[in-house]
């Protein structure tokens, strides 16, 4: 019985009303059919063709064109965007906000690339912070972090994120010995700073749809972070026993909030870290070949009881 | 032929239609639990994270437990002797999957997609090792392809996997090279299947417009267009990717008439596919015209000879961006924001999960490639050389 006949008899049992029927039965037809996300697509591709042309075109030009010309018409975009932006927005609201037009959420993603190269340019060419790279990475981090919340957008938050990431980076590259255990730590801090930050502001009720994108940054970094302590020759046991509790914690919290990309967070991580650490030292071949089986094994039948208690798709 | 029954995947279908109404408001709570008994399936079905997780894990123990059996019990096997056992694991694999699928009434489980991935792996590698490797070369050889490809639209047609024909699609592009040495007629062969395998999706999905298998034939519509399109696109070919990969040598020559003929081809093309798409209001025929057509924009200059300027991406990107804000105008302006059935409002919610994802995704991917990177030692340096990630570094400004 197709979904059409289905909806037929729905309506003459009373079960949906004549026009719940008319409303249901076009969209199983696809009628109307929405480009929605074609167009998104599109307007995406779009804006990072052009940054990538502008930045292909003033990274060749640059010396032709002069700086003060390159300067003007990024500084042009950037003062058109802004503008833009501004102009627009609906007032602020803590809660989630539509944007005004189609195109808006576009706009902010061109004013933040745009931004990032104009930086990048004057840096290049005036090296005005020589040495201190990482100030530009945080006044960057801070002005997309204000843009994500004044005009609620998730990818300008996304590109905040990733500055901050680029600035903890940078700064520890400040040291020269011990790199990878300062990155770690770097990492670490990274995460309970934007992990709390995330969780502060949801609790406050600041944007807490925010909430989700911080949620799944942390939990990426911080799990690499503490898979790279795991693979350390010595000293590695506190890391794998807090990958074990992160991992814990993931697997709870993808559970009781039917959020199953931290299940599998978990699932995959820990299983990379027990293995590695399973695996030290042996070079019996069939010691190896025998654990992949039994852990492959041991782990479908866990995910497949997890599957059947919470795994139905939502 | 497939192996689940019509009417248990048309029930899984509407069960996926009602679950995403209620969540859009179109019908009550309460009529969704009424609604809801009236759909109950009998299949087995997980959500995508399991499904890839169940996968992975799947593809670990099967390919841990066929080493173990050569490292126990055939420590330095013949290629012969190793090729007859991966076609037994192929059996094996198979046969597993469709019990997965028979008796524990998987779908879409991630371990029944696994065993049968595995499968069309063993059964390549089989009658690779078992029949040709260490063997002159044999005309015969393209029976390894050719089996590959047709086990693997068996496996589509039983199962319903897309990437199953996606496989099909990709062992028909190694078929020509043991017939002819000629590149010309290598594109054109294989043009001509995937023409073919068009012809009859085509003729056969009119008769499921409206029932559940109506996605699936579109997406295999789709993957077939762009087959045909990457095929005779000889700057984007699928078919000279292999050698230049492996083989190292520059882009391969042409007769002129062919030349010219595929660069007709490609400007012909996609208008051909976005009209097909929008007459059959298909999604994916319509996203891959969309693909072609800024494919063709991309590699005309390479076809022609013409140098590439900079700022060509830029002109790309504002034409892109144009012809979304024009589109999503002119389907504004129609009668409730709707003309000839196609509309640039979001109708589900699934759209706007979808935008969420996307957002927090590619806003960690795009700065890499376009914002600058940490200032070097020597003034006189120009740009690029970064390495750390982040929205103000990346590694090529």
């Amino acid at each position: 019985m197709t979904i059409l006949t289905r909806l037929e008899q729905w309506k003459d049992q009373g079960k949906i009303s004549p026009e719940q029927y008319a409303h249901l039965a076009g969209l199983s037809r696809g009628e109307p059919l929405s480009l929605f996300l074609e167009l998104n697509v599109l307007l995406y591709a779009g804006v990072l063709a052009f940054v990538a042309g502008l930045g292909w075109t003033v990274s060749t030009w640059s010396g032709q064109l002069g700086d003060v010309l390159v300067l003007t018409v990024l500084s042009t975009i950037l003062a058109a965007c802004f503008w833009y932006a501004f102009s627009r927005a609906p007032s602020w609201s803590v809660a989630e906000t539509p944007a005004p037009s189609p195109v808006f959420d576009y706009v902010l993603y061109l004013v933040s690339l745009t931004w990032s190269l104009e930086l990048g340019y004057i840096e290049e060419r005036f090296h005005l912070l020589s040495g201190q790279w990482d100030l530009y990475l945080l006044a960057t981090a801070g002005l997309f972090f204000f843009l994500a919340y004044r005009f609620d957008n998730r990818f300008v938050l996304s590109l905040g994120l990733s500055s901050l990431a680029g600035w903890f980076g940078l700064t520890v590259s400040h040291w020269s010995a011990h790199q990878d255990a300062a990155y770690r730590q770097y990492a670490l801090l990274y995460c309970l700073l934007v992990g709390v930050g995330g969780a502060v502001l949801q609790r406050v009720g600041l944007k807490p749809h925010f909430f989700g994108t911080y949620l799944n940054i942390v939990a990426n970094v911080l799990f690499w972070a503490l898979l790279s302590g795991v693979f350390v020759r010595q000293g590695y046991g506190l890391w794998f026993l807090a990958l074990l509790i992160a991992c814990g914690a993931s697997l709870a919290w993808g559970l009781v909030h039917r959020q199953f990309a931290f299940v599998a967070y978990a699932a995959v991580y820990v299983y990379v870290g027990v293995s590695s650490l399973f695996l030290r030292g042996v070079t019996d071949d069939i010691a190896i070949w025998g654990y992949f089986v039994a852990s492959g094994v041991a782990m479908l039948v866990v995910l497949v009881q997890i599957g059947r208690r919470f795994g139905r798709p939502a | 032929m497939r192996l689940y029954c019509a009417s248990s995947e048309e029930t899984l279908r509407t069960r996926k239609l009602l679950t995403e109404w209620v969540g859009d408001g179109f019908l009550t709570k309460e009529q969704y639990q009424l609604l809801e008994k009236e759909t109950v399936s009998e299949l087995r079905t997980t959500n995508i994270f399991l499904r890839l997780v169940l996968f992975l894990f799947t593809l670990i123990s099967v390919g841990a437990a066929a080493g173990l059996f050569f490292v126990v019990f055939l420590s330095r096997p013949l290629e012969q002797t190793a090729g007859v056992f991966y076609l037994i694991f192929a059996g094996v694999c198979y046969a597993a999957a469709e019990v997965a699928v028979c008796q524990a009434r998987l779908y879409r489980y991630g371990i029944e997609e696994a065993l049968a991935v595995c499968s069309v792996g063993f059964l390549y590698a089989g009658m690779q090792s078992a029949l040709f490797i260490g063997r002159p070369y044999s005309p015969t050889q393209f029976l390894v392809p050719a089996a590959g490809a047709v086990f693997s639209l068996r496996i589509w047609r039983r199962f319903g996997f897309f990437y199953a024909f996606l496989a099909a699609m990709i062992f028909l592009i190694f078929l020509p090279g043991y017939w002819t040495s000629s590149l010309e007629a290598q594109h054109l062969i294989v043009a001509v299947f995937y023409a073919t395998g068009l012809g009859v999706v085509a003729s056969i999905r009119t008769r499921h417009r409206f029932d559940y298998l109506d996605e699936d034939y579109s997406l295999v519509e789709a993957l077939l267009w762009l087959g045909i399109y990457l095929v005779m696109n000889l700057q984007l070919s699928l078919l000279n990717l292999p050698a230049q990969w492996w083989g190292g040598t520059g882009a391969p020559e042409f007769g002129r008439p062919f030349y010219w003929g595929t660069w007709v081809l490609i400007w012909c093309l996609p208008p051909i596919v976005l009209a097909r798409g929008v007459r059959q209001k298909d999604r994916f025929v319509i996203a891959v015209g969309a693909i072609v057509a800024t494919l063709t924009l991309i590699s005309n200059k390479p076809y022609l000879g013409w140098h590439r300027n900079t700022w060509d991406p830029m002109l790309l990107g504002i034409w892109l961006t144009g012809i979304a804000v024009f589109i999503r105008r002119w389907l504004a302006r129609g009668p409730g924001g709707i003309r000839h059935g196609f509309t640039a409002a979001r109708l589900s919610g699934k759209d706007k999960h979808w935008m969420n994802v996307g957002s927090t995704v590619f806003g960690q991917l795009s700065p890499q490639s376009i914002t600058p990177a940490p200032q070097p030692s020597s003034p006189d340096l120009r740009f690029g050389g970064g390495q750390t990630g982040g929205g103000g570094a990346g590694g090529d400004f």
